[in-house]
């Protein structure tokens, strides 16, 4: 039951998403004809080309013309590089995938250690250190980040190229050097938020009954930390990897840009630049769509980790 | 309660205002302006003339970035304005007027969520024209929802505070509410996340302006300034470096002026921060001789240091205990009697200090260090506490918990654990154990939980069992079988049982020994039919008064003795039930009644002035059964001879005749 009504309102965000977008996008100024025509196109040529392109119609006409498409797996044909969005999208979306995935993986494999290490000994030397730190990550922005750690690993001690991009299908150890120093940017903030959110969690998982319950037992205190308190302390953590995303994926727009990387995020600006509309589009619904339905994954992750919730 | 801002408040908040000063006053600065070229020798590093060196085109990157923080700052206070002007009135209705507003938030919210704002920002900005004025408003309506919620929740809290219900009933109007009570209590907060917020502008603005999508060339901005650096990282890395850490120190500081604001007003944070212990004061016990018994505690105290002071939970507890036999304690909630057997156990948080000794089989526990204590807990004491829905580990199920100490302790392989543990559950009488094992502690119900909670603590075949309240949050008709099935148990393994109650009728009918507790101190104790029949200390007296009979109607069962237990930190002089004794005279003011000791059955309690107790079996009359004690455990503390006296201020307890009997008939067993 509760799966039919989140997918329920799961389509109802997606239309709402995409309809404010088609329409915000298409209310701006500037226009796809004078971008691909030039401004001295003759108003013939103008009307010509916007019969071709389907833009004569009404906007709500192309809304639910652009939806239905979409529907099927089709994105609609930019209007300036009369290539296919879908495609076009495809091949940008393993790099950003990737970036993603790369950026919480190192975001979890250090806030997951260094927040039960601040928990266990809360108040003291690394606890502290660990909440000055993630302040400190959490006031950086992302780009002045991504510049000193280039400025350290790729131009000082050269260890890493700076920019560029190596597919994983061409090699695989290139491919991780390309990854590594936009992943750890991205991470960073990531790692901030998880580790506080996680100690946090612990210090009050550590309260409980049970816990004490289970020193009454003998236990020791790695085993209780690792096997009693992390579980029931991670529900908080699991809930910020979902609701980050957005922030995270505005972060590969910059990151993108700064280490030059071809996912979806730099070709969404590339393509605001150009005036390319459905591809922006595109990328928005990608995104939103993505949003939506890692957040529901984790629900499902929730009931794997929280027996309590399978009963709803 | 206010705290104190902190030093980093203060040299945040300077930072702020030396931005913004600078930015104001850039015209009026001895340097360049941002745009003239040439300034300098180009890419030169810092120097007297350039204290921030010199970009590309020689012009003079101080320059460049205070002009710079015009853009930022000019775009933080407008957007977050904005956002505030939009968002207050929207937030404070929408927690004003809830029930409307819920279903509406909740809709905006999961669309905004969704929705990739810097992708939007971005396209807006690039279609709408790179202005100061546009990306103003971007990020300011972008900033909306946020507030919306910031404020909503701060309502929330308040609308349903007294002051403003009071309001309410009286009929205020509702305007007139929203001014004077949450208006201004919502100020704050808003001030705190207007820092916060701005802190976000001025990153959100950066990102657009790294992008080119910020106020144009010539016009410098931050975000602009590291883009343009970039490129010259490799010869002149102070170019990209300066804005760089302008930036960052100027959104660490609104973070944390933000941060520490609000930290002021929330009340869970303030008063409350843990305290370090005391340099351990030692608490030695007087010498003792250590008996061939199974559990012995010796003087046992437990101070705790908290920020009001030192709150003596435990104070002086002695006894002993023997296989096959119950010591229960009693007392009020607060009297020290949990914290006694955490005491036992070791399993104190880092605040306290503990004195006195725990002997098991003659080994001091209170020597051990945390690994050999670990070998003891669990494996020869077992432990039950009372709420059976904290004490199971709710993401675990019943066969990892049940099986997890035979596997720890006893070494067990995962099969030979788990028909242990079925047999274990068995044993407690659990139906279809087997089938129990895969079940998770929410599917069962609180008796059954609490049998395997017993489950557990014995599963290592433990010699001592320490129950804390076993049965107090469970039905009463499941309370019996609990109890039984304790009684049992501890007759099958030849157990002793430490039995924490409250309850006077679950220990009457179980224990062998009572200790009765007030304000950490052991106040009676004796053998439980001797204690139950006829009571000393009026506090004993007044607890069985107040103890739930099974003939009362139901609404009867919960009488209280009037009165409140005593502050622990600072204790009255003189007996600590003063306050609340109905027979307390001058004498119990001043001096601390000792344990005295009573009759052949070793019955003590401390009182000046005890209860008459009713004729006691023949040939034990009230005047030759005065003995001294001499249980190792009071021996010094108890005063020679105690005797009945007719004047009050003598040196022993003055027997009081009259009601006392009154309560203790019915109690009669
Ligand atoms: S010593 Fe005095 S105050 Fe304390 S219980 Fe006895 S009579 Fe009451």
């Amino acid at each position: 039951m509760i799966v039919v009504h989140r997918l329920a309102r799961l389509l109802v965000v997606l239309v709402v998403v995409t309809f404010l977008s088609f329409v915000l996008l298409n209310l701006l100024p500037g226009d796809p004809v004078t971008q691909i025509l030039g401004l001295s196109a003759t108003e013939e040529a103008r009307a010509q080309l916007r019969r071709e392109l389907g833009l004569d119609q009404p906007l709500l006409v192309r809304y639910l013309d652009w939806l239905g498409g979409l529907a099927t797996g089709d994105f609609g044909t930019s209007y300036i590089t009369r290539m296919p969005v879908g495609a076009e999208l495809a091949e940008r979306l393993p790099v950003t995938l990737e970036l993603l995935i790369a950026a919480q993986l190192i975001a979890l494999g250090l806030a997951v250690p260094v927040g039960v290490a601040a928990a266990r000994r809360a108040g003291r030397a690394l606890d502290q250190a660990l909440t000055a730190l993630s302040f400190a990550l959490l006031s950086t922005p992302v780009f002045v980040l991504g510049v000193v750690l280039i400025l350290l690993f790729a131009v000082t001690w050269q260890v890493v190229p700076a920019t560029g991009w190596t597919p994983i299908t061409l090699d695989l150890g290139w491919n991780l050097t390309s990854v590594i120093l936009p992943a750890v940017t991205l991470g960073c903030g990531q790692f901030a938020v998880y580790a506080r959110l996680l100690r946090t969690d612990l210090i009050a998982t550590l309260q409980e009954d049970y816990i004490t319950l289970a020193r009454a037992r003998g236990l020791s205190p790695r085993r209780i930390l690792w096997r009693h308190a992390l579980r029931p302390s991670a529900i908080t953590l699991i809930t910020a990897i979902g609701l980050n995303l957005g922030a995270l994926i505005g972060g590969t727009v910059i990151i993108e840009t700064l280490f030059g990387l071809p996912g979806i995020g730099r070709l969404i600006v590339d393509s605001i630049f150009s005036r390319d509309y459905l591809t922006v589009q595109g990328g928005v619904v990608l995104i939103s769509v993505g949003y939506v339905v890692v957040n529901f994954a984790v629900d499902l992750v929730y009931a794997a980790v929280d027996p309590r919730i399978r009963r709803a | 309660m206010r705290r104190r801002l902190g030093l980093g408040f203060w040299l945040a908040a300077s930072w702020i205002g030396l931005v913004l000063l600078a930015a104001l006053l850039a015209d009026l600065l001895p340097f360049p302006r941002y745009d003239e070229t040439l300034a300098g020798p180009p890419q030169s590093g810092p120097s007297a003339a350039h204290p921030l060196g010199t970009d590309g085109l020689g012009r003079d990157v101080l320059s460049r970035v205070v002009y710079g923080a015009r853009v930022s700052l000019g775009v933080g206070i407008g957007a977050v304005l904005l956002g505030l002007g939009i968002g207050a009135p929207l937030g404070i209705l929408a927690g004003y007027r809830r029930k409307a507003a819920d279903a509406v938030i909740m809709a905006v919210n999961d669309v905004a969520q969704a929705f990739p704002a810097l992708v939007f920002a971005l396209a807006v900005v690039a279609f709408a024209g790179a202005s100061l004025r546009n990306v103003l408003i971007v990020l300011g309506v972008l900033g909306v929802p946020s507030w919306v919620r910031l404020i909503r929740g701060a309502t929330l809290t308040f609308a349903e505070r007294e002051f403003v219900l009071a309001a309410r009933v009286l009929g205020t109007r509702d305007r007139r509410i929203l001014w004077r009570e949450i208006v201004p209590n919502v100020a704050v907060p808003a001030a705190s996340y207007a820092f916060i917020g701005m802190a976000v502008v001025v990153v959100a603005e950066g990102s657009l302006a790294f992008l080119g999508l910020s106020v144009q060339a010539p016009q410098p901005t931050w975000g602009g300034l590291i883009n343009e650096g970039r490129t010259l990282m490799e010869t002149a890395p102070h170019v990209v470096l300066a804005p760089s850490v302008v930036m960052f120190l100027t959104v660490l500081s609104f973070n944390l002026v933000g941060d520490r604001l609000r930290a002021m007003t929330d009340v869970r944070e303030s008063g409350l921060e843990p305290v370090r212990p005391a340099a351990a004061p030692a608490l030695p016990a007087a010498p003792h001789p250590v008996h061939d018994v199974l559990l012995q505690v010796e003087e046992l105290r437990t101070h705790f240091t908290t920020p009001r002071g030192l709150v003596k939970a435990v104070d002086g507890v002695s006894f002993t205990l023997e296989r096959g036999k119950t010591l229960a304690i009693v007392g009020e909630s607060g009297s020290g009697k949990s914290m006694l057997i955490r005491s036992i156990l070791g399993l104190l948080p880092g605040t306290s200090v503990r004195g006195g000794h725990v002997y098991l089989s003659g080994d001091d526990l209170t020597a051990y260090g945390p690994a050999e204590m670990r070998s003891v807990l669990g494996l020869r004491l077992g432990t039950v506490f009372q709420d059976p829905m904290t004490a199971l580990n709710p993401v675990r199920t019943i066969g990892a918990q049940v099986t997890e100490p035979l596997r720890v302790h006893l070494r067990m392989g995962r099969r030979e654990a788990r028909a242990e543990a079925v047999r274990l559950l068995a044993s407690v009488g659990i139906p279809d154990p087997a089938r129990m094992l895969r079940r998770y502690p929410h599917q069962l119900s609180g008796g059954m939980r609490q049998r395997v909670t017993i489950a557990m603590a014995l599963s290592c075949r433990p010699d001592v069992l320490f129950a804390d309240e076993p049965t107090t949050a469970l039905d009463v008709t499941i309370q019996d079988q609990v109890l039984r099935l304790l009684h049992r148990l501890r007759e099958e393994r030849d157990m002793a049982v430490v039995l924490v109650s409250h309850d006077l009728s679950v220990v009457a009918r179980w224990a062998d020994e009572v200790i009765v507790m007030y304000a950490g101190k052991v106040v009676e104790r004796g053998p439980a039919r001797e204690v139950f029949a006829r009571p000393r200390m009026p506090y004993t007296e007044a607890l069985l008064q107040a103890a739930p009979r099974l003939t009362d109607p139901v609404h009867h069962r919960l009488r209280v003795i009037p009165g409140r237990p005593p502050d622990l930190v600072d204790l009255p002089p003189g007996c600590p039930f003063r306050a609340r004794c109905p027979y307390a005279r001058d004498r119990c003011a001043t001096e601390p009644p000792p344990l005295f000791e009573d009759g052949p059955q070793h019955h003590q309690y401390a009182c000046w002035f005890p209860r008459d107790p009713a004729p006691a079996e023949p040939g034990s009359t009230n005047d030759t059964a005065h003995t001294r004690a001499d249980t190792g455990s009071t021996s010094d503390t108890t005063p020679t001879r105690p005797r009945p006296e007719s004047t009050s201020g003598g040196a022993g307890p003055e027997t009081v005749t009259g009601d006392a009997a009154s309560g203790v008939e019915s109690r009669g067993r």
